[in-house]
């Protein structure tokens, strides 16, 4: 970041109107200041923004800005570590009050690597991305067995499970979980998204996900239309 | 020419004959005659070293799950904390001076073909862990047991690869918790040079151990090396159980294992190259001390791998500077240590054998050879960050393997290379091709490449106007068709199916 380029006069967040704070919350996310996003959020619902609107308007609305330049290469990882981060700090006012007022989230993940792999960086990018789309993202950390799969489904409830394998060796145990999911009939109360570099979208659909997502960002951009699809077709 | 030649050299055919061996001469590994290049002076190092030390001492090390090696360090006066080892400044650097050899021989089934590691040595052995293939036709597909062969054959048929390497592709279509016997059995049936074990259980390396067994003799592996395999630390810190285990099975039956923190720095380590081989540094001497504490003077080697992340994707990347600097500190750290040193690889980030893999690669395979690496894993055929091995790629990876050989036999002053004999015969003006001197020397006065094309541009156009790739594919495809098994006793050939069988009948298929 170059600062000297940058005229950083204290910016005093309530003076400013709606319009100039939700674009200034848009800069604020992308140059993930979580204190600021937490105080934007608040002025917006204090001046009667409904938490939908700020949640829409304000965060996810930034984060596909955060989102389209790190796919550009402009934005770097830890920059977008940062950002989703900054949205968290939202997201957890906000949450209360969208359940509150009945509406849906944009949704929860459990992600975890599986049994036998202990590869975790991309898991954790594809958290990260998560986040900044504006997900609930619950990591269950590496090596995770059938039973870890569905103790974590059983107490966190998301709507998408999330595995990934870096090695040919632990890739087919995807299958494992997913055909345990069917056996106990609980399939298709979730959107299984599945991913690694030894996968591809072949695989995917050989073990019975609803998608292979070939990178972080292509997560992000795919869970929430699976999901959309999903709770349409629910009615 | 001048005078008449003194004999008949079976002319044509015999011409032709000598000609397509490539190399000077073919040996079991290359012995080093040049200085290494050291890229940070003692006081630097020394730093470093402090460094580590405060890492071992201060952080500490995780060994994941694994008693074993909790008792062990804790005995050994550590400070031992749930998995978490802190260590005594110095005493992880003691036990390995104590016990750990310089340099050891790694025994192959040729005794032709056994090759020392460690000291001046350098010995080469093809890529590692590759899930896809890219084929002769050109498509990346899954990996098969018969790409698995193919790239024994070719290692085998290599004269600059002076190994045969491990899981020199996964075999994706063999069940998963069964791969590692047809593996171990390609390496001995298909090839008689020295090769890696199975790392991916404690029981799958206990499976290698006995099939090595069959092939020298219980008593012979007990006393002696006939492994090397691939150990790598979870960095940042970390142990796990899986890679400990196959580590103590083999440390137990004195079998070596490089230890290697496997570093996507940025991701896996700090930005820094400093940082970062500090940590290299801490990892590999508590892996490595902890194989001496398995079993005292068991050979075991100081490994390094390291790429850099891309700080915007979080994608590995190759052949860049700043891993080449840790290489060069790495291997001089090794040095000081007194182990034997692994690192190097002809790696890339390219998903094809174009010109980003050759400069990528070239980037890698010089500074192996200038640091002083003494067993160059991936040193043929590496793609696409390690995801995939290439055919053509390896075609071409060998011919600079072959080069590396030359470059590391350093400058002979002997009389002849001295040449004042056809400095005084030529003079000034005239030319050199057919002074007595040039023609006593020329067939092994220069490395000929085997896929570059140096003709004019016309014959080039004429033959086809083909890539280095596409020249590489058709060498590949003549090596294969002309592959010949080494010798092996029947005997052995039947104990070890019979073995397999055996083993392969005692579980289920398990594909996980
Ligand atoms: C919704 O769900 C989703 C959606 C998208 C998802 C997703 C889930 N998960 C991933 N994505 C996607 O989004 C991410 C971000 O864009 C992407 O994630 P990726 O993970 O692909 O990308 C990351 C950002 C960067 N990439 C990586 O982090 C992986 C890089 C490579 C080089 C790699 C690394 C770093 C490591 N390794 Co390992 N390692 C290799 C890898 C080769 C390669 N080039 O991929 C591979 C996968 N490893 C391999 C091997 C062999 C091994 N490794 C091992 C260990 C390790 C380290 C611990 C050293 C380290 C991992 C550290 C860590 N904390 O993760 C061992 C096994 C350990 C175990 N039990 O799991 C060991 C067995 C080593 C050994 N001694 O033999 C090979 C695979 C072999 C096989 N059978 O398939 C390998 C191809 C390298 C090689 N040639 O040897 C997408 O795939």
């Amino acid at each position: 970041m170059t600062e000297e380029n940058y005229d950083d006069e204290e910016i005093i967040l309530s003076e400013l109107d709606d319009e100039e704070l939700v674009l200034q919350m848009h800069d604020d996310l992308y140059d993930g200041m979580r204190e600021e996003i937490i105080e934007g959020t608040e002025i917006l619902l204090a001046r009667n923004w409904s938490a939908e609107r700020v949640l829409n308007e304000a965060l996810v609305a930034g984060m596909t800005i955060v989102g389209v330049d790190f796919r550009d290469g402009i934005l770097f990882v830890p920059e977008v570590l940062l950002a989703a981060n900054a949205m968290k700090g939202g997201m957890a006012i906000l949450k209360p009050l969208l359940v509150e007022s009945g509406i849906e989230p944009i949704g929860k993940m459990v992600i975890g690597t599986v049994k036998g792999d202990i590869h975790d960086i991309g898991k954790n990018l594809v958290g990260m991305m998560m986040e900044g789309a504006g997900f609930e993202v619950v990591d269950i950390g590496i090596n995770n067995s059938v039973e870890d799969y569905l103790a974590a489904l059983e107490e966190h409830k998301p709507d998408i499970l999330g595995m990934s394998a870096l090695l040919t060796t632990t890739m087919p145990y995807m299958k494992v979980v997913v055909d345990e999911l069917v056996r106990l009939n609980i399939r298709d109360d979730y959107v299984v998204l599945v991913g690694g570099a030894p996968l591809n979208e072949e695989f995917g659909h050989a073990v019975g996900a609803d998608g292979y997502c070939r990178d972080a960002a292509q997560a992000a951009q795919m869970a929430p239309l699976l999901l959309h699809n999903r709770r349409a077709s629910r009615g | 020419m001048t005078g008449r030649s003194t004999r008949r050299s079976g002319g044509r055919e015999a011409r032709r004959i000598s000609r397509e061996v490539n190399i000077e001469q073919v040996r079991p590994f290359i012995e080093r005659k040049i200085p290494y290049y050291e890229l940070l002076d003692d006081a630097g190092l020394e730093l470093i070293e402090k460094n580590a030390d405060t890492v071992l001492e201060q952080i500490g090390i995780d060994f994941k799950e694994f008693p074993q090696a909790l008792a062990l360090f804790k005995a050994a006066g550590a400070d031992v904390q749930g998995d978490r080892v802190r260590f005594p400044r110095g005493m992880c650097r003691s036990i390995i001076q104590d016990s750990a050899p310089a340099e050891y021989v790694q025994h192959a089934r040729n005794p032709e073909r056994s090759v020392t590691i460690g000291g001046d040595r350098m010995v080469l052995a093809p890529a590692y862990g590759s899930p896809f293939i890219r084929d002769l036709d050109g498509e990346r597909r899954y990996a098969t047991i018969e790409d698995f062969r193919n790239l024994v054959k070719l290692a085998y048929m290599s004269p600059g690869l002076h190994h045969s390497g491990g899981t020199v592709c996964e075999p994706v279509d063999v069940p998963v918790n069964k791969r590692h016997f047809d593996m171990i059995y390609s390496h001995i049936k298909y090839s008689d040079k020295p090769f890696m074990g199975s790392v991916t259980s404690a029981e799958r390396a206990q499976d290698t151990v006995d099939m090595v067994k069959l092939v020298f003799g219980e008593e012979f592996i007990q006393s002696n090396t006939v492994l090397t395999s691939l150990i790598n630390v979870n960095s940042p810190m970390t142990f796990d159980a899986t890679m400990l285990g196959a580590a103590t099975v083999y440390a137990e039956n004195n079998q070596a294992t490089l230890i290697s923190p496997f570093i996507l720095a940025g991701a896996m380590s700090p930005v820094t190259v400093a940082g970062t081989v500090t940590q290299i540094l801490a990892e590999a001497l508590a892996g490595m001390a902890y194989i001496q504490l398995v079993r005292p003077g068991v050979p075991v080697v100081f490994g390094t791998f390291a790429a850099a992340v891309s700080m915007q994707s979080g994608a590995p990347t190759f052949g860049t500077p700043e891993p080449s600097k840790i290489m060069y500190l790495a291997a001089s750290l090794a040095r000081r240590l007194g182990v034997p040193f692994r690192s190097g690889g002809g790696l890339c980030g390219s998903k094809i054998a174009d010109a980003q893999a050759a400069y990528e690669s070239a980037n890698t395979l010089q500074t192996a050879a200038l640091c002083g690496v003494n067993f160059m894993l991936h040193a043929a055929g590496w793609l696409e960050g390690g995801l995939t091995v290439g055919y053509e790629k390896f075609i071409m990876d060998l011919d600079q393997a072959n080069m590396l050989q030359v470059l590391l036999q350093g400058v002979d002053l002997s009389e002849n290379e001295q040449a004042m004999s056809a400095l005084h015969e030529v003079g000034p003006g005239s030319h050199f091709l057919g002074a007595s001197h040039t023609q006593a020397n020329f067939e092994t006065a220069f490395y000929r490449s085997t896929v570059a094309d140096n003709n004019s541009f016309e014959q080039w156009h004429q033959e086809g106007g083909l890539d280095t790739a596409a020249r590489a594919n058709i060498i590949c495809r003549k090596m294969l068709d002309s592959y010949q098994a080494p010798a092996m006793e029947p005997a052995l050939d039947e104990a070890l199916i019979e073995f397999i069988g055996q083993r392969k009948a005692q579980f289920d298929d398990r594909d996980y």
